[in-house]
């Protein structure tokens, strides 16, 4: 929408535009593009008291530092274990629920659907105190089990929601033509629905994978073995025990904010799609 | 030939549609629907209902100790806790009030801003979404380098220009940081929100207002922001009830402790009575608490805007 036809604007407005935009850039962008620089700045650079505004030379040491002495590697793997499953598992039971509710008739349906929105209102604090004694008594405490279970069920109402307005929109006759044509109902759901409401289906994944990859809270209370610690804890720990390595700990940063990186860039329009149609929690 | 290989189709699907009809719609529907379902009533309401029940009693995290005590110890929390209890909603609110405020004028300002065609704007827009995408643990980490007092970057731009830096981290200023942190991470939801609306906004109404002679300002507050008022409305729910309730950015900033007392908000204290005093009976109550303000806060909010925002629109 740029452009508006019938908005005259002056030399003086365009260049204002500019100097706004070009300071929002820089507040947004500054702090990250500093997290870089100083990941690969040579150690004896980062703590002068006057920063540099560019490094004498850009090193790749403390990425190394990360990657063979601590547990970083291993925590990247739970990360991308735990995220992953948890958005594979929402995908499945989201599809199969607002296939359910958009496919067939039956008494209850629209409670349930309101139901699954109600619980959006619930935050992630105000559960942690009772799961945490649930998860317990059904001894999976320190077991990513438990972690991919709460996070497939914090993810569900809104992914639930979302598919539910994209499998509204596909007209039952595709569906039924593919039917006549041979296909059995399953097939006509992994040929025909799926692909059509794929914008859902990635926005729906996107927002799973982000809550998983993000989360503190329950894997600070339902891990505690350093081997199962997810990124966010694990990264927490390594801030703490040591003197900072500012170096090792930017380079950490920059490593976690890739994969939510490459999603987003990946997929922002649909994402934002996603945004309209329901809002995305955090 | 075609035609009767149609016909045989067809009726090869009548009757696969009928043998499923063997097994009613509703069975159908509800055991599609049974693992959604199961996970959000085990995992989800039933919590929230244990919490309830778990909020009457007095239980140690550890030992097996719970007894009941009805609502005597939320009497406690009332009358008593002016320290645990108060000081933390205070300060919760205060939070909540204060980093909303920021993200709305600043989500609305961008948005505002990114509405104009500019020279790069798919990629201010892009990098203007970023904050949101970081991970918070590397919002915290970050924000703890560059605001850093010996060696960040902020404080030491600050003293070059004279102005002196604030020491970011010390208990006068650690609200303010924490709500500048807050707002810096999470705006770009706001953004999103406003943006999408203004790209709808009829620009007849624009010509019309400059027609009549309506400067830049009048045209913000006579057709820019009735048109938005609706998706502002549900942008300060939703954001307040996020930020009344978040826990992870203040508790991973602070942690309990030291300057954390500073920020010791409902979520943080519900978390210290829980994990470190190890009440869980105190915990539950104190999360029924917040999911009773924030029920009481929705309905006064609807009663007092919702009228108002659908007249404006």
């Amino acid at each position: 929408m740029s452009g508006r036809p019938g908005r005259a604007r002056g030399p003086g407005f365009t260049l204002w535009i500019h100097g706004a935009a070009a300071l929002l850039a820089l507040l947004c962008g500054f702090p990250l593009l500093w997290m870089l620089l100083t990941s690969l700045e040579p150690d004896a650079e980062i703590l002068t008291g006057e920063p540099l505004l560019w490094p004498s030379r850009l090193q790749l040491d403390a990425y190394a530092r990360l990657f063979s002495e601590t547990g970083f590697a291993i925590y990247f793997w739970n990360s991308i274990k735990v995220a992953g499953t948890a958005t594979l598992l929402t995908i499945l039971v989201a599809t199969l629920a607002a296939y359910a509710v958009t496919r067939f008739r039956f008494p209850g349906r629209e409670l349930v659907a309101g139901t699954m929105l109600f619980t959006y209102m619930f935050a992630p604090i105000m559960i942690v105190v009772p799961f945490y004694i649930m998860v317990r008594s059904a001894g999976l405490m320190n077991t990513h089990t438990g972690l991919v279970l709460s996070y497939t069920a914090f993810s569900l109402p809104f992914s639930m929601w979302l598919l539910r307005s994209f499998f509204r929109s596909i007209p039952l006759e595709l569906e039924e033509a593919a039917m006549i044509d041979g296909a059995s109902r399953p097939q006509a759901v992994a040929r025909i629905i799926v692909p059509l409401a794929l914008p859902g289906v990635i926005a729906v994944s996107i927002f799973t994978f982000i809550v998983a990859w993000n989360d503190y809270l329950f894997a600070r209370v339902l891990i505690s073995s350093d081997r199962l610690k997810t990124l966010p804890v694990g990264m927490n720990d390594l801030y703490n025990a040591t003197v900072t390595d500012w170096g090792m700990m930017m380079a950490a940063g920059v490593v976690i904010t890739i994969p939510a990186l490459v999603f987003f860039v990946l997929v922002q329009r649909w994402l934002i799609a996603g945004w309209g149609a329901g809002g995305v929690k955090g | 030939m075609a035609a009767v290989r149609g016909t045989e189709r067809t009726i090869a699907w009548r009757e696969r549609r009928l043998a499923e009809r063997r097994v009613p719609q509703w069975l159908w529907g509800w055991l599609l629907l049974a693992p959604a379902l199961l996970l959000v009533l085990g995992l989800i309401l039933y919590p929230v209902a244990y919490s309830f029940w778990l909020s009457l009693h007095s239980k140690h995290a550890y030992l097996p100790v719970q007894t009941f005590v009805g609502l005597d110890n939320y009497l406690f929390f009332l009358t008593q806790d002016r320290e645990g209890f108060w000081r933390s909603l205070w300060l919760g609110t205060i939070y909540a009030v204060g980093s909303v405020a920021l993200q709305v004028v600043v989500g609305v300002a961008a948005a505002l801003v990114l509405n104009e065609s500019f020279l790069g704007r798919t990629f201010v827009r892009g990098l203007l979404l970023f904050p949101y995408m970081v991970p918070t643990i590397v919002v915290v980490i970050l924000m703890r380098w560059v605001l850093n007092d010996s060696y960040g970057i902020v404080p030491w731009l600050l003293r070059s220009v004279g102005v002196g830096a604030p020491g970011f981290f010390t208990g006068e200023m650690m609200m303010l940081t924490l709500v500048l942190i807050s707002t810096w991470t999470f705006f770009p939801f706001v953004l999103i929100g406003v943006l999408a609306r203004l790209q709808t906004i009829d620009p007849d109404l624009y010509a019309a207002a400059e027609i009549d002679g309506a400067g830049a300002i009048r045209r913000f507050l006579h057709v820019t922001l009735p048109q938005i008022a609706s998706v502002l409305f549900v942008l300060v729910l939703l954001r307040v009830m996020f930020m009344f309730t978040k826990f992870d950015i203040i508790w991973l900033l602070t942690g309990g402790g030291g300057i954390g007392w500073f920020v010791r908000t409902l979520p943080v204290y519900t978390f210290m009575k829980t994990f470190q005093e190890l009440q869980v009976g105190a915990g539950a109550r104190l999360s029924v608490i917040m999911f009773l303000i924030l029920t009481g806060f929705a309905v006064v909010y609807f009663r007092l805007f919702r009228e108002r925002s659908e007249e404006g629109s």
